[in-house]
């Protein structure tokens, strides 16, 4: 065993406390740990999840407690590869940022603690099998996530920061709520022994519980109406934080939302529910993006229509329709963390981060602009690029489960997708460049971490086979339920004697 | 070999039949158009003078390879229609070409003069000449819908694209076409007013406006050329008319005869009307002969 | 093999892309390089039948060449080739050239791609590659992008979209790919599926095909691309539409009980689009713009013998295919020469070239002759088998229709030939020279192919007739058509061969009259030297009539014109423009309405609750 899942948690965890001490030794250690970091767990994840799908989810139990009384960490095939997943852009969001307030080292300090708590609370919350860990892990997300939306300091930031912190505390309340709810009726909080006993529960109880859950996590998965604080947040955050906003705290938001309403209870018209929650979204957010004036903003809205789209691919419930979602959540945090960082180079210097500012910047940034413009046909869905993939897949599962009119739905919305996309584009190609607009030449390592994601997303785009394997071992491992319940619950019978 | 010059004499032969006659109806049209018009006018023979002057004309100017070949291309449309049209029934006369094309093929040798001519004027750079084309083109998509419709009515009530048939089966019932198919005769009727250009459908022309349309900026051996090929065309289409609906005929005499009085129709229909514009022109080939037309097919679908 | 022509192709246009930085020559190399060793790959090494499969995520790929899209393969790679030539030529000196060679080979690729897929999802994934190369070339200029480049990219992806849609519904019940299973099993899907998946594709073809109501993107991106494209653009690449709407129409519409339906209205929408295509034409005074209206109006025809669908017809429709492509590549490569020449492509602005550019006047003229299908030459064939092909089937007033739109189009041909070449020549285009060999002569070979088929058909029919035994047809030749006759289905015949002959003779016999009669004493003048109103004009004054051209027709078909499919879209967009700026206001951007979202959503579950979640 090359190392244990708690490492995900321990290790940042410490770089992040180490960071300012070291930093009093030699500066650049605050820059360079984190990636050391992120790169060591990239190999660790990456490892443990070639192990996992070969021989078998990993139940790592902490501090002896064993299972349903511990807290505990599984590293499923799913969590394993959403924890690659989020590893592997909080990384490549490190490359870009490395030279982030090069000369104001008090900000790049907190900037690099904060960054590597955000990544470590979201990893935790894919990880953890107790609820009230999750919980705890969503806090730390959130707190890092606040500070950091407000990191520039200035009127408009401190305003999206304050919005994030009201929504944001009204979600850990109804999250407390349901969970003191399964409490008083279970008397456990363990994932799985609570999917185990979940019929033990009234049943007007543990619907109350679903719906304050669904009402919590649904706003760190930015379903609408919850997601009002999400357009502000991306848009006044640092160019890669909103990377790893669409890149990693949705995605484990998401994941939360998903393990509660597929694992955690068995009720009846979850998934018809999480089509139509998912469509609305999906439908308000693109309608909303088409006429945003703010190159951000747009990117926004589109990152909540692309997870109003994974909730209704969850919601066709087969193995194909969880496929698709974990393909669509995959691609999406790849391409739309590409947007994201290309395009705050677009718009680098510009206080009101207006589209019209790119008119004609591709004269300037030709790669940077390529990129964007790669990123944006990929997240259209054209082919062969990375996006078609995901939506082809979400698109036979719908036919196979006949639901005829998502399909039309969803291509419908992409037209209105594509259409925002293009003439984001045309502007940057061919319309005559403003005098007065600024260009900021990127830095090498901004290349290199949007190159990386471009190679990416041409590797799934030629290639597809070389993530599906994971795909499909990760969405059988959500749908079968015994087996998640049966790999915790049974690690603690073979620790307790 | 042997049918190549049985082909060459019948065209000669025919084609100077054709030229006879076309230019005497043209000289008899004057004539009438004069008397009505409560004028003396030329004699009938005016016509012969005319063209014999403009082919003895010694010299003459060209502005360009297309003008030079303009009447030429007229030409090709004048003889080919003579050659397949059957001048009488049952090739009494010579055969031509009458079996080597069918009714479309003949639709659309029809407008390829004109076209090749409308090009030679339109070099000239006369602003009158392409202003009569531009006349001529919109006139003739008019009038080629009611003309296509009641070909298309015989067509299909026949079951046969080709014109030996349709002259052979009114010879084997004995019965003319204009009878058994009113409509389409009608329709034929109106759009031939279409094909002659005579008031009130001359805008392609226009004396008094256009100053003789395309035609200008032709003279000599040009106009020669042209005028011999716009009455064999005319004596050609005529004897269409008479093939298609007035049961062929069986010699010379009767075809002159028929011929004759078909002329008349175009010749006396608006002789006293002031001159259509160009889309009353077209509207008009578009209102009641397209109607006619539709009947025809109709007639021709059910009955 | 066709590995090797594929790698070619993505090879050869990466490796011009890159040798743009280095040297244009080296580049121009490459290109030609490319276009010919895949040209000659094509006709040396490919046999018909051949078929290779490998599989990608998860899927079965399958790849080869029938007689069908051999037949498709051959406009492709002959107008590209010759395009290819063109464009060295026309392209010099222009930006971006690397990206434009670029684009050019891919799009290349994807038709070819397009033809030889024997599965759908390589089939799609070509079609979009297809898409946005093309979508390059339409916003290449920069001029309009906004407008013409966003209509272009959005049709084009609701009709992929369309596709898409019946692919994943084709996939979800047969569990496969392959397009000769889909065809297969079409004859077990439901009812609704047997009528919904033939739509769904129709949709997207007819989107390529530039069909009514979906052809609104057509005329401003066939005239916004650069014109050595658009020969291939509308030539070629439309031609992709029409392969998939035979493709449907003889695998699935015809195993419809009510396929008669189908087939009217597609025959119907396709007159309606020759009729209005043609209409347009005439009122346009861009050249480009007119091409591309007549190339609406072309492709109608293709369609409605394609819907007719009897052998007749079909033929007609794949006769027609490659000739449009002929002679619509050859109008717009002559297009290009004007513009080149001239830097005008107005018929307003430039007149009399005749004398300054014969050669690109003499192909164009053929062109012309051909487009609007008057005998002798290929024009003709493909029409009378249309028309003949109409009757013969009953569809009498389609045919009307078909012909209206014919005989309006010769108002077109003559204002493109009068426009540039006719007229008074004036001393403002005194200094044009006539377009390099390079662009001259690849317009000179079509056009002389339209004459060779003029009289011998057959040489294009064999093929024809070839690809349509694929699909299921009876062989035709002997019935239909021999090397140079052809028949109808009644038995009526046109014998092409006397018939040229003595067209040649008379035309022969006549000029060399005119041209021997009084030779000494026949002089040219000027076009200055005319009589008008009895005055001779000066030399500075243009007389050359060439504005509001057909001003008197156009009123008289004014009510049809009055209504355009395009206001109807953009008041649609305008529509929704109105509706998305009105959701966007429901982000605030007050934090308080925020929370009383999630206050809202929370009440209206709970009071929901049994509902949802009983």
């Amino acid at each position: 065993m090359v190392g244990s899942p708690v490492l995900f948690i321990a290790i940042p965890l410490l770089a992040a406390f180490l960071i300012p001490l070291l930093g009093f030794v030699w500066k650049e250690s605050v820059r360079i740990l984190p990636g050391l970091v992120l790169l060591y767990l990239l190999y660790l994840s990456l490892t443990l999840m070639e192990q996992v799908v070969h021989t078998g989810t990993i139940v790592e139990v902490i501090a002896g407690w064993a299972p349903p009384w511990g807290i505990n960490l599984v590293f499923s095939p799913l969590t394993g590869l959403l924890t690659t997943l989020m590893i592997l852009m909080g990384f490549i969001i490190w490359i870009y940022s490395y030279r982030f307030k090069n000369i104001d080292f008090q900000e790049a300090v907190k900037y690099f603690i904060l960054l590597l708590m955000l990544i470590t609370g979201s990893v935790g919350i894919v990880l953890t099998g107790d609820i009230f860990n999750q919980f705890v892990f969503i806090e730390i997300t959130s707190i890092s996530a606040y500070a950091l939306t407000a990191f520039y300091k200035g009127r408009d930031s401190a305003e999206a920061s304050f919005k994030y912190l009201m929504i944001g505390s009204l979600s850990s309340m109804f999250l407390l709520l349901a969970i003191a709810l399964i409490y008083s009726q279970l008397g456990t909080l363990n994932m799985a022994d609570i999917a185990a006993k979940a019929h033990l529960m009234k049943p007007e109880f543990k619907i109350l519980a679903l719906i304050f859950f669904i009402t919590g996590l649904g706003i760190e998965a930015e379903i609408f109406p919850l997601n009002g604080w999400a357009p502000d947040a991306y848009a006044q955050a640092p160019g890669p934080i909103g990377a790893a906003f669409s890149g990693i705290v949705v995605k484990a938001g998401v994941y939360a939302m998903i393990r509660v309403m597929f694992t955690l209870f068995d009720v009846a018209g979850t998934h018809q529910f999480l089509i139509v929650i998912g469509i609305i979204t999906l439908i308000i957010a693109e309608m909303s993006a088409v006429r945003q004036e703010h190159l951000k903003r747009m990117l926004a809205y589109s990152s909540i229509g692309q997870m109003g789209l994974v909730i209704v691919a969850f919601g066709i419930g087969t193995e194909e329709g969880v496929f698709a979602a974990l393909f669509l959540m995959l691609n999406h945090a790849i391409i739309k963390s590409l947007l994201f960082l290309s395009g705050s180079y677009l718009v680098y210097h510009s206080t009101g981060k207006y589209i019209s500012e790119v008119d004609g910047i591709a004269r300037n940034l030709p790669i940077t602009s390529f990129l964007f413009a790669l990123g944006s046909i990929a997240i259209v869905g054209m082919p062969p690029f990375a996006g078609f993939w995901s939506k082809w897949s979400m698109l036979t599962a719908a036919a196979h489960s006949n639901l005829i009119l998502i399909i039309g739905l969803v291509l419908s919305v992409s037209l209105i997708e594509l259409v925002y996309y293009f003439r984001v584009l045309n502007r940057i190609y061919f319309f005559p460049k403003k005098k007065e607009v600024v260009v900021k030449k990127p830095t090498i390592n901004a290349l290199l971490a949007m190159g990386l994601l471009g190679l990416l997303i041409l590797i799934i785009g030629f290639y597809p086979d070389s993530v599906t394997g994971y795909l499909h071992a990760a969405s059988q491992s959500l749908l079968d339920k015994g087996k998640y319940i049966h790999d915790v619950l049974s690690t603690g019978q073979l620790l307790l004697p | 070999m042997h049918e190549i010059i049985q082909i060459t004499w019948g065209a000669i032969v025919s084609f100077i039949l054709a030229f006879t006659v076309g230019i005497t109806y043209m000289g008899l049209n004057r004539k009438i158009t004069a008397r009505i018009q409560n004028r003396i006018g030329p004699p009938w023979y005016q016509n012969f003078i005319d063209v014999i002057k403009l082919g003895s004309k010694q010299t003459s100017i060209h502005h360009g390879v297309m003008q030079h070949m303009g009447p030429a291309f007229i030409m090709v449309t004048s003889v080919m229609s003579l050659l397949i049209i059957p001048i009488l029934n049952q090739n009494r006369f010579f055969p031509n070409l009458n079996f080597h094309g069918d009714l479309v093929f003949l639709l659309y040798i029809m407008v390829f003069g004109p076209l090749g001519m409308a090009l030679g004027a339109g070099q000239t750079g006369n602003p009158n000449s392409a202003i009569g084309v531009t006349r001529g083109l919109s006139q003739m998509a008019g009038f080629e819908i009611p003309w296509v419709m009641a070909l298309v009515a015989l067509m299909i009530q026949y079951k046969t694209t080709s014109i030996v048939d349709l002259m052979n089966i009114q010879v084997e019932t004995g019965k003319w076409l204009m009878f058994s198919s009113p409509f389409a005769f009608l329709a034929a009727l109106l759009a031939m007013l279409g094909m002659f250009r005579y008031a009130p459908f001359d805008i392609v022309g226009a004396p008094q406006e256009l100053a003789s349309g395309p035609m200008s900026e032709n003279g000599g051996k040009y106009l020669f050329v042209m005028m011999s090929a716009g009455s064999v065309f005319a004596f050609a289409k005529l004897t269409l008319y008479v093939d298609l609906f007035m049961g062929g005929a069986n010699n010379l005499i009767i075809l002159v005869v028929k011929t004759f009085s078909l002329y008349l129709f175009p010749m006396l229909y608006g002789i006293v009307s002031p001159r259509y514009r160009t889309e009353q022109s077209v509207r008009y080939f578009w209102g009641w002969p397209s109607l006619f037309g539709l009947l025809a097919i109709l007639h021709a679908m059910f009955f | 093999m066709i590995y090797i022509l594929f790698s070619i192709l993505l090879g050869g246009a990466i490796l011009t892309f890159l040798a743009n930085k280095i040297s244009g020559l080296l580049r121009d190399t490459f290109f030609l390089l490319t276009m010919l060793g895949a040209t000659l790959i094509f006709y040396t090494q490919l046999h018909i039948g051949g078929l290779v499969n490998f599989s990608i995520g998860s899927f079965n790929l399958e790849w080869g060449v029938n007689s069908f899209s051999w037949y498709f393969s051959l406009i492709v790679l002959g107008l590209g080739t010759l395009a290819a030539f063109y464009a060295l030529s026309y392209m010099k000196g222009k930006e971006n050239l690397g990206f434009f060679y670029f684009s050019f080979l891919i799009s290349i690729l994807s038709m070819l791609g397009i033809v030889m897929s024997h599965d759908l999802i390589s089939f799609f994934i070509f079609w979009e590659m297809m898409t946005w190369s093309s979508y390059f070339m339409v916003i290449y200029s920069g001029k309009n992008v906004q407008k013409n480049g966003i209509n272009y990219i959005l049709f084009s992806a609701f009709g992929a979209y369309a596709m898409l849609t019946a692919i994943a519904l084709v996939y979800a019940n047969i569990h496969s790919l392959s397009i000769v299973e889909m065809i297969s099993n079409y004859g077990q899907f439901s009812p609704a599926l047997q009528t919904w998946i033939p739509i769904l594709f129709l949709m997207a073809f007819s989107v390529k095909a530039a069909m009514m109501p979906l052809h609104v993107w057509a005329p401003g991106a066939y005239s916004d691309s650069p014109m050595a494209y658009t020969s291939v653009f509308s030539g070629a690449l439309s031609k992709m539409g029409i392969y998939g709407m035979i493709l449907i129409f003889v695998t699935m519409i015809s195993h419809l009980p009510d396929d008669t339906w189908f087939r009217e209205v597609f025959a119907w929408l396709g007159a309606i689009t020759a009729i209005m295509g043609t209409l347009w034409a005439i009122a346009q005074d861009d050249a480009r713009k007119l091409l591309a209206y007549s190339s609406v109006a072309q492709l109608g025809y293709i369609i409605t013998g394609v819907a007719i669908g009897t052998d007749l017809a079909m033929l007609s429709a794949l006769f027609l295919a490659a000739l449009h492509a002929l002679f619509k590549g050859t109008l717009f490569m002559a297009v290009g020469a004007v513009e080149r020449q001239t830097g005008t492509v107005k018929f307003s602005e430039v007149t009399g070239l005749i004398r300054k550019m014969p050669w690109t006047f003499i192909a164009s003229l053929l062109a012309i002759i051909a487009l609007a299908g008057i005998p002798p030459l290929g024009g003709f064939v493909g029409k009378w088998m249309l028309y003949e092909s109409l009757i013969n089937s009953n569809h009498y007033i389609l045919v009307i229709a078909i012909f209206f739109a014919s005989t309006s189009a010769f108002l077109y041909c003559y204002k493109f030939l009068f426009g540039f070449f006719l007229g008074q020549e004036e001393k403002e285009w005194a200094h044009v020279k006539e377009a390099p060999a390079l662009m001259v002569v690849p317009m000179l070979l079509m056009a002389g192919f339209l004459v060779i088929l003029g009289t011998f058909p057959g040489i294009l029919l064999k093929p024809a007739d070839t690809a349509m035994q694929t699909l299921g047809f009876a062989p035709t030749e002997g019935h239909l058509w021999s090397m140079s006759v052809l028949f109808n289905a009644w038995g009526d015949q046109v014998l092409l061969r006397p018939l040229v002959y003595a067209i040649a003779g008379i035309f022969l016999f006549f000029l060399i009259i005119l041209t021997v009669k009084g030779w000494k004493n026949t002089r040219y003048v000027t076009t200055k030297d005319i009589s008008s109103s009895g005055e001779v004009p000066l030399e500075h004054e243009n007389l050359t009539f060439s504005v509001n051209f057909y001003q008197p027709f156009l009123r008289a078909v004014g009510p049809v014109m009055k209504h355009r499919m395009i206001t109807w879209y953009r008041e649609f967009g305008a529509g929704m423009e109105t509706i998305f700026d009105f959701t966007r206001r429901i982000y605030t951007g007050n934090g308080q309405t925020y929370a009383i979202y999630v206050m809202v959503f929370l009440v209206i579950i709970l009071l929901l609750q049994n509902t949802i979640f009983g």
